[in-house]
């Protein structure tokens, strides 16, 4: 049952991760990459890594998400 | 009757990760991805609650905390964003 449960969340992370590179939309691209980053945190809890599991998701999962928002709205035009 | 429940519980969570990633993969406009992305936000965390009564190891309940308490700080910037704000 849970073998079954990680292989569902690694061919999500394998899903978003195509999906972030084929996406022509930034912000769609960028919500599929925090997905990416999102489950591959749940696999490290499930790798008995608590620690690196709750750096991965404060920072890959929050905090470059809102930096990624911050780039894009500084570099693209004002009527995007 | 516990392990009944605990079975139930994964397969609901199979579910709820396979349509929120078909919702994710298909979803027409931003908005639909970003709640798609909440919700499997939600449901990891449940995830790990349930790993961590699985494995009977009760540190996991921490990240599980820690991910609930920070998990919406993106969602809640894309929503900021999408209003023109941040």
């Amino acid at each position: 049952m849970l073998e079954l449960l990680v292989f569902l969340l690694c061919s999500s992370i394998l899903a978003s991760g195509i999906l972030a590179v084929c996406l022509n939309n930034l912000m769609a691209a960028m919500v599929s990459a925090g997905l990416s980053s999102l489950f591959a945190a749940v696999c490290y809890v499930l790798l008995a890594a608590p620690d690196v599991a709750m750096a991965e998701a404060s920072i890959g999962s929050g905090l470059s998400t809102v930096i990624f928002l911050y780039a894009i709205r500084r570099t693209s035009n004002a009527k995007e | 009757m516990a392990d009944v429940l605990l079975f139930i519980a994964a397969v609901l969570i199979f579910f709820g990760i396979m349509l929120g990633v078909l919702r994710l993969i298909l979803g027409r406009t931003v908005v639909d991805r970003v709640v798609a992305i909440d919700m499997l936000t939600i449901i990891s965390i449940s995830v790990i609650a349930l790993y961590a009564d699985v494995s009977g190891r009760f540190i996991y309940l921490d990240v599980a905390l820690v991910y609930g308490v920070l998990s919406f700080l993106s969602v809640l910037a894309v929503a900021r964003y999408l209003e023109r704000g941040l």
